[in-house]
């Protein structure tokens, strides 16, 4: 299935740098968000945050190395 | 002038149908929290707008594009509807909780005389105090009507919070998202709404990548904020209001009700974000952080922002404000002298921040009573100037305080050249020629000058309205220049001044403030203009 051919959602997948690693962003910030909802503060929950805010730079970061 | 009026009525029912939606997606708060009886308040209002919004949009369907002067009023007048049914949430769930029908079970808090709840709450029975917060909602700008934040029903917390977010990007923005206009329309509105930048040549594109960028950052400053020790529904809350440089808070005491040099640390980055435009944030997400130093108006924000924290600071700790026994960093304890300073950085950092990002979070609790008045009066110069143009930021702008000062030079330094010296004007990279230079100066010197004097003009009228002197109930000439200034650039930084309080016309007042501050004022006095003239008031 392709990201932005989701309902509603779609046109902005579509919209941005037309890049997976930031749709994958996109699409994993609300759930990890949900999961804390409903974990609260545990130690899955911090490594879930964690995970996603350290990978969010380390992929913009990436993203400069990378860059053409 | 009839095509251009069916064009204006058809582009504002977009407006409201666009609210409406927000109105419905809200709908989830009261499912989450359980309540119950704030579900038949959110569908009435967002029933309304719906109703006129389709009513308009069919009956003026074929209607053409509209020139700069409609998009300019559609843009003045959009903004006005967007506030007045943005503030019916508000004043029906004040009402609600006032007749408390007994099906809808609204908590006893909500209804019971003297508790803190029900004075916060019944604040907004009074239709100006919800067009306020509505107002100050979307405009971005975070002063409030709401005494005790933290009283307020969940629904009604997260619908602050969520029209600031709008409103930080942009009403037009986000109906040009999501209900796409064919034709040139949709760019006219764009240009209206104080954007300018593109960054695809489609400018439905270009609204929707900014909503992507948007998105992205809000999920992360979210889990930011929760790692730094915030609870989950405050992280949502506050990272949405502090990227959108809004300021709107759920808590008491704003962010000094956490008292937490990390949750103040973590929040820079996040008004940050918020004060650097889109384009600039599309490109550094692909990689390309040169853009940090090398776009003039980003480097610009970290020198501004970095020489006001250094003048604030110096004030901070000379009038002594912060002094403390002991602070302790990561494990290191610092005493006397370096623990006030490091105490007053983290404080004037904060501060100035808030302020020149047009955010308005608050860790100090005593801006307008012990703040000296050098304090005050630098933190109001960034709530003036405030960031990069194409941001969610208020305030004059950094790029037309740079062309001014640049412009200013340019003008002087050609005294001492022959009349016959061919001389390129430089900015942002770019060589202008005589007419563009003169076109970028007079456009950034009419704007500062309109600022100047309707911030003159607001502060007149709060001095002759307000107990002005010596006194505990009196304000000082500094305490209105201030909270004036944090109206109209959109910040929410308060002295004291703004609450249920003041006087009506001193509300009205503040509400036109964020309005033309938000609109960067031309669209606003358009419209005016032109109603007048429609009403015969003025003659051209």
């Amino acid at each position: 299935m392709r990201l932005d051919t989701i309902p509603v959602l779609g046109p902005l997948f579509g919209a941005g740098a037309d890049d997976h690693g930031f749709d994958l962003l996109l699409l994993f910030g609300p759930l990890i968000i949900c999961a804390i909802g409903i974990l609260h503060r545990s130690y899955v929950s911090f490594a879930l945050a964690l995970f996603y805010t350290a990978g969010f730079i380390a992929y913009i970061g990436y993203q400069s190395i990378t860059m053409p | 002038m009839r095509v251009h009026r069916g064009s204006m009525a058809y582009d504002l029912g977009r407006m409201l149908e666009a609210l409406s939606v927000l109105l419905f997606a809200s709908l989830l708060i009261p499912f989450v929290w359980q309540e119950w009886w704030a579900i038949p308040t959110l569908i009435c209002s967002g029933i309304l707008p719906l109703g006129l919004g389709y009513f308009l949009t069919h009956r003026f369907e074929h209607s053409g594009d509209s020139g700069r002067l409609h998009g300019m009023m559609i843009a003045a007048s959009g903004w006005f509807l967007v506030a007045l049914f943005g503030s019916l949430p508000f004043f029906l769930l004040a009402w609600t909780a006032q007749l408390d029908p007994g099906f809808l079970g609204v908590p006893q808090r909500y209804t019971t005389p003297g508790t803190q709840a029900f004075g916060t709450l019944s604040v907004f029975r009074h239709p100006i105090n919800g067009v306020f917060e509505s107002m100050s909602g979307f405009t971005g700008t975070g002063l409030t009507m709401a005494v005790h934040e933290n009283t307020l029903p969940r629904t009604l917390q997260w619908w602050r919070s969520f029209i600031e977010w709008v409103g930080g990007v942009g009403v037009i923005v986000l109906t040009t998202a999501i209900l796409a206009r064919p034709g040139s329309g949709s760019l006219t509105l764009y240009e209206s709404e104080a954007r300018s930048e593109k960054i695809h040549p489609s400018i439905v594109t270009t609204v929707r990548t900014i909503w992507w960028i948007f998105l992205l950052f809000t999920f992360f400053s979210i889990l930011l904020l929760w790692l730094a020790g915030m609870p989950i529904w405050d992280s949502i809350n506050h990272a949405m209001t502090g990227l959108a440089t809004g300021g709107f808070s759920i808590t008491d005491g704003s962010i000094g009700t956490y008292n937490s040099g990390i949750i103040d640390f973590t929040l820079i980055p996040i008004m940050l974000l918020g004060s650097i435009a889109f384009p600039v944030h599309y490109l550094i997400l692909q990689g390309d952080l040169k853009n940090f130093y090398r776009d003039l108006q980003t480097r610009w924000v970290f020198i501004f922002f970095g020489a006001g924290t250094i003048v604030l600071t110096a004030v901070l700790f000379r009038q002594g404000l912060y002094q403390t026994a002991t602070v302790s960093i990561a494990g290191v304890t610092l005493h006397g002298t370096l623990a006030t300073l490091i105490q007053s950085f983290r404080y004037g950092l904060f501060q100035f921040v808030s302020a020149a990002s047009c955010t308005g979070f608050q860790t100090a609790n005593s801006l307008g009573s012990e703040w000296a008045p050098q304090a005050q009066l630098t933190v109001a110069a960034g709530m003036v100037v405030g960031a990069a143009a194409g941001s969610t930021v208020g305030g004059i702008k950094l790029i037309r305080l740079l062309t001014l000062m640049k412009g200013t030079l340019f003008r002087i330094r050609g005294v001492f050249y022959p009349s016959s010296a061919i001389r390129t004007f430089r900015l942002d990279g770019r060589a202008l020629s005589g007419t563009e230079a003169s076109q970028e100066f007079e456009e950034a010197a009419i704007i500062t000058v309109l600022w100047l004097a309707f911030l003159a003009i607001a502060a007149f009228v709060l001095i002759v309205m307000l107990p002005i002197g010596p006194g505990p109930d009196a304000y000082t000439v500094e305490n209105v220049l201030f909270e004036v200034a944090s109206a109209q650039g959109n910040v929410g930084l308060s002295t004291g001044i703004t609450g249920p309080w003041m006087p009506s016309l001193t509300k009205v007042l503040f509400i036109f403030n964020m309005w033309i501050g938000r609109l960067e004022i031309i669209p606003v006095l358009v419209l005016l203009r032109s109603l007048f003239v429609y009403r015969g008031v003025y003659h051209r």
